[in-house]
């Protein structure tokens, strides 16, 4: 019987540092053991947890798509001792791996609708993840819109990509900032904001709602007020988290836990909950 | 009049007359052994209060429960003479105002030890106890009942308690006690002091392999009260988590350090104890060496320094000397 | 059914010896505890209800998962010997049936082996579980509450009544069928005997108070939820002090932490409670459960509401055992009750 407290190793096959503190860093790792790597099959939404062995463990959703297929990416930004570590780690070194974990973005149910994405700061991990992915079935779904939003020019995630995607023209952008910077020749303003005044139409749409929580909290009634019914409407949910299986007992919202009933939680599921989110 | 019938007017008329906004006392506990504490805003609920043997737990340890939860309230408390020096603790460290803490004191006859208490009772389930307040303890059960003799049941704490009147109060109940001479006192850490170092050891180790880290003695005690204890600073964690003899000495023995000049030997934490550890002797051994090094005891003077926020040149230094 | 001889005990515990590594109440300076043992002498089964539960034999108070060093990572050894226990009672039985939904199988998903627990498994899986009856219940005894009682067999594969100078044993599960079986030095149970058994039950049931009727306590909590002053009237008097967590048999939070250096080390899980503020606090400040309340509120609504919803029954055995060692008296069961009652206003 496999043991899911075991972490498998990762090779670091890539760093890049997303902003220019370098508190926010990308990682490409790559499976030491075929075996490791032919039983991990994940989708969209889903995290692990990364073991540095000695200080311990935290979570962090999956930032590349399963149709990447050579390694499994992770953005990391330094707040801890376990983070810390993570970005002391080079290219080459082993990190340990647990996972995947928890429930994904639906994106079985999304197939022939409209998608909307919505992010704030670096918690666009998994949105990269879905937008990889879907842009990978580009024909299984209809428009694709993401707004991004960040403090500032600096924090967005994914700059070159986020370029690229740009250029694209079956795939609606749209980057926004909380206030005007030099140079900057995108939108200015919240997210929520941006969402109300983009409008985006309900009609056969399913939004995914990810970012910090203030912004998840401001976000979530302009979706409402838009016309999205409830059980169209995902969020993605933090707590703390230890064993990532639903054993340890910390990171429930009312009877779900976040690390097996979550993290994704439609808004009709949220309703249900008596714990405020 | 007796105590409580005093005590339960005091607190009526405090309540009543506007004094206070919230008392906090001991009704009648679940189990017979045992108290539980009371928190009252309404003067009619002053008839459930008590104050006898089973009220061993701290008063004042509320007023830093979630931060300072009562300020901007007037809050009267009933107090043992040990619970008033954790209020002039707290006043002291600033934790509490002392125009905003009504201070009763009641006439405390000592706290019965739980462990010592099950003991006497041979294990038996405790059902009823009746005390006499002076000589006589007696406990019934299912198909048994047996008088003990009253300080074998009760806690270490009170039997060599120096002060059992409040030092500090606004009212006073009943009559002063008779305090114990200080060799009563300290005549159970100078044994521990006279065992060889090999002794010590193996005592101390005795005691804290029973520890499961449930932390009920750090939180009953009025002098823990840290916004995060270092036991819970976990990015990076201070100490190991286990039960294990060696993260459980560390636990303890740093908590006796960090209560040093500022443990009242009130023995809640002995008492609070479901491993029935001997908690008090090292913080008494501490205790005891904060007074003859430094000349101070905890909570016993509202307005002096506490002793180890102060520094005199007097002061024994032999410990850097060797 | 059939008789040991009290004086056959030994006899009993030395065979268990032989295949399993034998647990029972054993009292360790004065505290009552489930402990190894490898002869009858070494138990003390005066206590109705130990004063640790017997989860420490499944889930040890640490545990190492594992061990690391220069080579790469080894789970830890763990014994190869199942597990007996003797003198275990129904709440303590029940309580391992319930802690065996969570670490054994999964919440509401596929019994896959990713929620399997191994560390647990391995332990409870083959584990023979010796039942002792209830001849004096304790006034804190509330098992009734929970379809218990001094005589339930729930979760045992043997059923033991004391008889005075004698063991009655009653096989419950065929794997206790099997081992009663496998012994020849039993006899058998007499009319007289069975009279003895029924009169001590009947005696026993006589002393629990009546069940405090609580269906549809897990419907009315999550309703009570956001009055924040019942929970505050509730949780006034609680230091949030761990130590009812740590004595519940059902209580099963835990922390994983590292200890190690240069290279080696190992990462264990240790018991943790919803007490503590630090178990819900996150790595940016903010924590959901910061108030004592909430966490009080917490571990009302896990065992009476969110396992309810999970599980179909209450995470709770009525052992007593909170109600005996909080330092401040706070009775689960009259917080229960009070909770029963609230009018459902805030205010």
């Amino acid at each position: 019987m496999s043991n899911p407290y075991i972490p498998v190793p990762m090779r670091v096959s890539r760093i890049v540092a997303e902003d220019p503190e370098r508190n926010l860093r990308t990682y490409n790792l790559l499976f030491e053991n075929d075996a490791d790597r032919e039983r991990f099959t994940y989708l969209p939404g889903q995290f692990c947890e990364l073991s540095i062995l000695g200080k311990g463990e935290s979570p962090f959703g999956i930032a590349s798509s399963p149709t990447e297929k050579d390694h499994l990416r992770f953005t990391v930004n330094r707040t801890g001792s376990v983070t810390e570590e993570i970005h002391y780690l080079r290219e080459g070194d082993i990190v340990g791996m647990r996972g995947p974990m928890g429930n994904w973005y639906p994106v079985e149910l999304f197939k022939g609708g409209n998608v909307l994405i919505i992010g704030g700061g670096f918690a666009f991990t998994t949105l990269r993840s879905l937008l990889v992915y879907l842009m990978d079935h580009r024909d299984d779904y209809r428009d694709i819109t993401v707004v991004y939003g960040a403090r500032s020019p600096e924090l967005l995630l994914y700059k070159e990509e986020l370029s690229a995607w740009g250029e694209r023209d079956d795939l609606k952008l749209h980057l926004t900032i909380d206030n005007p910077a030099e140079g900057w020749d995108g939108l200015t303003g919240f997210v929520p904001t941006v969402t109300k005044e983009l409008s985006p139409s309900p009609e056969d749409s399913y939004a995914v709602v990810c970012g910090p929580p203030i912004m998840i909290k401001y976000t979530l009634p302009v979706m409402s007020e838009l016309g999205f019914p409830d059980d169209r409407i995902y969020t993605s949910l933090e707590r703390r988290m230890k064993c990532g299986i639903g054993k340890c007992g910390r990171c429930n919202i009312g009877p779900k836990y976040i690390c097996i009933d979550g993290p994704v939680f439609s808004m009709a599921e949220l309703r249900d909950i008596p714990e405020p989110v | 009049m007796s105590v409580e019938k005093e005590l339960r007017r005091t607190v009526k008329d405090l309540l009543e007359e506007g004094g206070i906004d919230l008392f906090i006392g001991w009704e009648r506990g679940s189990l017979p052994t045992v108290a539980s504490p009371l928190f009252i805003t309404d003067p009619v609920d002053a008839e459930r209060l008590i104050f006898d043997i089973t009220c061993g737990s701290n008063p004042a340890v509320y007023f830093t429960k979630d931060r300072r939860q009562f300020d901007g309230r007037r809050v009267g408390v009933v107090l043992k003479g040990c619970d008033s020096r954790s209020m002039v603790l707290y006043i002291k460290e600033k934790q509490a105002d002392r125009e905003n803490v009504v201070m009763v004191g009641a006439q405390c006859n000592g706290v019965l030890d739980r462990g010592k208490v099950a003991s006497a009772a041979g294990g038996r389930e405790i059902l009823e106890l009746e005390d006499d307040g002076e000589k006589t303890v007696t406990l019934k059960g299912r198909d048994y009942e047996i008088a003990v003799e009253r300080d074998s049941i009760l806690s270490s704490s009170c039997l060599s308690c120096i002060h059992p009147d409040a030092l500090e109060c606004d009212h006073f109940i009943g009559e002063p006690r008779q305090s114990v001479t200080r060799e009563q006192r300290l005549r159970e850490v100078r044994e521990f002091e006279a065992l060889s170092s090999t002794e010590r050891w193996e005592r101390t180790r005795h005691e804290y392999e029973k520890c499961i880290r449930c932390y009920a003695c750090r939180n009953v005690c009025p002098s823990c009260y840290c916004a995060v204890c270092f036991v819970d600073q976990n990015d990076p964690p201070w100490i190991g988590g286990t039960c294990e003899f060696t993260d459980s000495m560390i636990f303890h023995l740093v908590r006796n350090l960090h209560v040093a000049g500022r443990c009242v030997e009130c023995g809640a934490c002995a008492r609070a104890c479901p491993m029935d550890i001997d908690l008090l002797l090292l913080n008494r051994k501490v205790a005891m060496e904060v007074l003859e090094r430094f000349n101070d005891e905890a909570g016993m003077d509202i307005t002096a320094k506490p002793a180890m926020a102060d520094f005199k040149e007097d002061e024994k230094q032999d410990f850097i000397m060797g | 059914m059939v008789k040991l001889k009290k004086n056959e005990l030994d006899r009993l515990i030395c065979r268990l010896a032989g295949s399993y590594d034998v647990y029972a109440p054993v009292d360790i300076d004065g505290n009552v505890e489930f402990a190894r043992v490898s002869s009858a002498e070494d138990m003390d089964q005066s206590r109705t209800v130990t004063n640790l539960s017997p989860k420490e034999i499944f889930f040890p108070k640490d545990e190492v998962l594992f061990e690391y060093d220069a080579d790469g990572i080894r789970p830890a050894d763990s014994m190869d010997r199942p597990i007996a226990v003797w003198g275990i009672r129904s709440c303590d039985t029940k309580s391992l049936m319930l802690l065996d939904k969570v670490f054994g199988s999964a919440i509401q998903m596929p019994k896959e082996e990713r929620f399997q627990d191994p560390y647990w498994k391995k332990r409870y899986d083959g584990a023979l579980l010796f039942g002792a009856a209830c001849a004096e219940p304790l006034s804190t005894c509330f098992c009734n509450w929970f379809g218990g009682g001094p005589f339930a067999t729930e979760g045992m594969d043997v059923h033991v009544t004391d008889i005075g100078d004698a063991f009655l044993l009653n096989p419950v599960t065929p794997r206790g069928e099997d081992y009663l079986e496998s012994l020849d030095f039993t006899a058998e149970v007499s009319e007289s005997d069975r009279k003895a058994a029924a009169e001590i039950a009947g005696s026993a049931e006589a002393v629990m108070s009546p069940p405090v009727p609580i269906d549809g306590l897990d419907q009315l909590l999550p309703g009570l939820f956001l009055q924040e002053e019942v929970w505050g009237e509730v949780s006034a008097a609680c230091i949030n002090c761990g130590a009812c967590t740590f004595v519940c048999p059902t209580c099963h939070c835990f922390d994983m932490q590292d200890e190690g250096r240069n290279e080696k080390g190992r990462r264990l899980r240790v018991w943790d409670s919803c007490m503590f503020p630090i178990f819900t606090s996150e790595a940016s400040g903010h924590n959901p459960r910061s108030l004592s309340r909430h966490r009080v509120r917490q571990r009302v609504m896990h065992k009476y509401s969110y396992y309810p919803v999970n599980y179909g029954e209450y995470l709770c055995t009525g052992c007593g055992r909170c109600i005996t060692v909080c330092p401040v008296n706070v009775d689960i069961r009259r917080t229960l009750l009070k909770l029963m009652t609230h009018d459902g206003e805030d205010g």
